[in-house]
This record gives structure tokens, C-alpha cells and sequence, in this order.
């Protein structure tokens, strides 16, 4: 059963000149066990998108299910990893991660159980009463997603979740969220990462849906069938990773008056 | 071992063997950082660190694998903490500061003695401060308390004022190295700071 089905969603908004279709008529389901990941240049929408499958806007037209009932406002079982973190600075690495716990009225036993439960999956032991400005960009993000797990979602979204952090940084990321992926003990049921990076994508999710210039709307849905790890050196990587690029960058322009053409990528 | 201290976070270090993993654990350094479309030298504290901690050796700008490398890359996220603690207790620089922080009578290190020890075993720390501490916290040496400004030992073998638990049994240090500080008491109590995680083996 699709845990997350988006039916035909556009999303357009108001501006002073007329609206500007942001996207349009996107279909896809999020399937139980699902890793899938999110693909297109900037401005197509994409973290638009993972705001309207959490419930924080809606869409123009078109209707997203969750667990087959339609969302309508922000739904429980879904949680972010943000980009930049969106971490309190005034509150310490322990605090941070409670804070979702708090937020869903858990008592305080249980809060101090669960976060210990979750510092100690995504490696943060000892980081306890470190505020934010003190630990690095990848500590920053394990308790973005400690925060995350903490209120174990059915399914995690991730908004460009490397992207600010230095490479090396991300590529033990990556690997660390592997690996939390495949720990049959730990949420989500599934996971929709967003990413300009196409390398990324292949590496980590099982399903990748690409989407087009602006306004987003679904170019393909390429299954990525590859054992993990995954060998980015490997041939059917690369052909894969090929795949993907040319889609976006021949990806035409969908038939909408706004479109202008060209065949550049941009992010 | 060497009197390094890391230039690099805990993470990106993991990161260069995770990527050395995916060139099946040895590659020229140049080609390593290229694969991240990175400048070699922006690698270098990461390799650097991962040759003290003796995960990787560097010979003819080719980094390869230890046994021990590998067995790091191929462990948990958790086990990972055990392994780079074992090591990091190997040299100098974190040695020096479980020893004194077991031997001040506060069991604390205010910053500024943080300052002195790192003055005793490294030329010149140069804002390094920080990112020592956060290795020590990432492989549970210790903690840092930002509130009163001072290192304080790790929570789980912590000696809890007025009770509590007692820490576990410490078998004392080998004979040879001293700590660079001491506490002006010279305490001779038997050492009860971070010990003696076992798991690596």
C-alpha cells in the first residue's frame, strides 16, 4: 500500500504580474520500505514539494494522500531534515532533539528515553550539553536528524540534507544514514530526500523521480535496482547517473506558456 | 605516535574512509580528492589525522587501508566511537588531557588549563581548542561543559559527587608515560577517568 500518493499536484503562487506555476500535475506514490529521492534543477519545486506531503501548504490543484486519507493540514508521522538544520541555538544538542518529543506533549521520562535512545543511533554520545555553535556541520546535522528519528516518523523527508556541508563531510554523512536506513529497528518506514545532486540520489535511493525545469513537473520515475553499497565507479552507476542527466537537461520544456526554451541546467 | 592534533571534525575524517572504501581501500591521494572534486590539500587533514589515528598508512602519495581502517569503515556508527576512542587514547595530545583531567582534583579542566596542556604538547593550538574538545566528546573521553567553561569526565564512568554510581574498575596506565600536568595537590589517588571501554579486540 502507498503510504504517501500525490495525485495530479500543481502548485502555482500570486505575485503582482499574474501567478507563477511553481509545479504541475505531479503524480507518484511513496511505497512502504520506499528510499526515494527527488530530483531537478533549482527552482522546479522540489522543496515546495516535501512542505505540501508534510501538510505545511497546499496545493494549488490535485490532492495528496497519506495513508489514503487526503492531507489537509500538517500530519503527524512525517518529520524534516533541514538543509540548514534549523537547530536552537540556545538549546543544547540533548534539548534540540527533545524538543519534537516535547512539541507532541510526551512526558518527561519518556522524553529523556527516547532521546538518549536516538543521541546514541546517530553517534552524538558525549555531545549532550554541547550547544550548536560548538560542534561541527556534521555533528549539526546528526541531531537534525536524531531530532528527526526521535519522533520516529513513518516516513523522514530530507531537504538537500548534505548540501551546506563540506564533502567530506557528507560522504560520511551518507553513509551514516545508510546505515541507520537498513537498522530494521529504527523508523522511518520510508524516506523522500530531496536533492539537486544526481550522484546522491543513485547512491542512496531505491526509486528516483526527476523532475523538470520550472514549472517541476515528473520526467520519469527511474528505479535504481543496484545492490548497496553502491560502487559510484561501477558501469551500471554511471549509466544510471547518465540516465538521470540527460533527462533533466534535454528535459524540454513541459506545455506551458512560461516555458523559454534552452537546454541548460542550473544547481 | 605523533604529537598531531586534528585539523579536521570526527565526521570528515570518517568521510575520507568512507570514500578510500569506495576505492576498495587504496588510491592515490590526488585521485581520492578529485573524486570529490576537491584540491588535495583540502583532504589533508582529514588523511593526516586517519595516518596519526593509524587507520590509513600514505606511501608514495598512495593511501592505503590498515587492518585497523577497515575494520573501522566495515563497523556501526557505535563501534566507530569505541575504535577512534582506543586510538585517540594512544596519543599524546588526548592522553595528556585524560590524565590530568583524572588526576585534578575537581575532576575538571577550566579553559585555561585546557590552554596550558595543549601548550605542553603541541607547538602552537591556534583555535584548535574547539575541535579537540569535540573529538574527545565524539569518542566519549570526555565532556565539556559550556556553561562553567571546563572539560568534566565522560558521563558514563563519571565519579558522581556525593554518590551514585562508582565508576568500574581502571587497571592503572602503563608505567612509562607520566601526565605533562598535574594538579598542584599531585593527587596519587588511582586513576578513574575514562577507561577502559573493551570492545576493540
Amino acid at each position: 500500500m502507498a503510504i504517501i500518493r500525490l495525485d495530479n499536484v500543481s502548485k502555482s503562487f500570486p505575485t503582482r504580474h499574474g501567478s507563477i506555476a511553481i509545479m504541475q500535475e505531479i503524480s507518484f506514490e511513496v511505497k512502504d520500505a520506499d528510499f526515494l529521492a527527488i530530483v531537478g534543477p533549482s527552482g522546479c519545486g522540489k522543496s515546495t514539494l516535501l512542505r505540501l506531503i508534510q501538510g505545511l501548504d497546499r496545493p494549488s490543484s490535485g490532492s495528496i494522500y497519506f495513508r489514503d486519507r487526503p492531507v489537509t493540514s500538517v500530519v503527524g508521522g512525517m518529520a524534516m531534515v533541514f538543509q540548514n538544520f534549523a537547530l536552537f541555538p540556545w538549546l543544547t544538542v540533548s534539548q534540540n532533539v527533545a524538543f519534537g518529543l516535547e512539541a507532541l506533549g510526551w512526558e518527561a521520562e519518556r522524553i529523556a528515553a527516547q532521546v538518549e535512545r536516538y543521541i546514541s543511533v546517530t553517534g552524538l554520545d558525549g555531545f549532550e550539553e554541547a550547544y550548536p555553535r560548538e560542534v561541527s556541520g556534521g555533528m549539526r546535522q546528526r541531531v537534525g536528524l536524531a531530532r528527526a528519528l526521535a519522533v520516529e516518523p513513518t516516513v523522514l523527508l530530507m531537504d538537500e540534507p548534505f548540501s551546506a556541508l563540506d564533502a567530506l563531510t557528507a560522504e560520511g554523512l551518507r553513509e551514516e544514514v545508510l546505515q541507520l536506513w537498513r537498522d530494521p529497528q529504527l523508523p522511518p518506514e520510508a524516506v523522500v530526500l530531496v536533492t539537486h545532486n544526481i550522484e546522491e540520489a543513485i547512491q542512496l535511493a531505491d526509486r528516483v523521480i526527476v523532475l523538470s525545469r520550472r514549472p517541476g513537473h515528473v520526467l520519469a520515475q527511474v528505479e535504481v535496482d543496484l545492490p548497496r553499497p553502491r560502487d559510484r565507479k561501477s558501469a551500471p552507476f554511471y549509466d544510471l547517473t547518465d540516465r538521470v542527466y540527460s533527462l533533466i537537461t534535454e528535459g524540454g520544456t513541459p506545455p506551458s506558456p512560461s516555458g523559454n526554451g534552452g537546454g541548460a541546467i542550473a544547481g | 605516535m605523533a604529537t598531531t592534533y586534528p585539523k579536521c571534525s570526527p565526521t570528515e575524517m570518517l568521510g575520507l574512509l568512507v570514500l578510500l572504501n569506495d576505492h576498495k581501500g587504496s588510491e592515490d591521494v590526488a585521485l581520492l580528492a578529485d573524486d570529490l572534486d576537491l584540491e588535495i590539500d583540502e583532504i589533508f587533514p582529514a588523511l593526516e589525522y586517519a595516518e596519526v589515528l593509524q587507520f590509513v598508512k600514505v606511501t608514495d602519495g598512495r593511501a592505503t587501508f590498515t587492518d585497523l581502517g577497515r575494520k573501522l569503515v566495515g563497523a556501526s556508527i557505535r563501534d566507530r566511537k569505541t575504535i577512534v576512542r582506543e586510538q585517540l587514547k594512544k596519543t599524546p595530545l588526548f592522553r595528556t588531557i585524560v590524565r590530568a583531567l583524572e588526576a585534578s582534583p575537581e575532576h575538571r579542566i577550566s579553559d585555561e588549563e585546557f590552554g596550558h596542556i595543549i601548550s605542553f604538547t603541541t607547538a602552537k593550538a591556534d583555535g584548535g581548542e574547539q575541535n579537540i574538545v569535540n573529538w574527545g566528546r565524539y569518542a566519549d573521553l570526555f565532556r565539556y561543559d559550556a556553561d562553567v567553561h571546563a572539560i568534566c569526565p565522560a558521563r558514563k564512568v563519571a565519579a558522581t559527587k556525593g554518590g551514585g554510581r562508582s565508576p568500574p574498575p581502571t587497571p592503572p596506565p602503563p608505567a612509562d608515560s607520566k601526565p605533562a600536568v598535574r594538579s598542584s595537590s599531585g593527587s596519587t589517588e588511582p586513576p578513574r577517568g575514562p577507561g577502559t571501554a573493551s570492545a576493540v579486540a
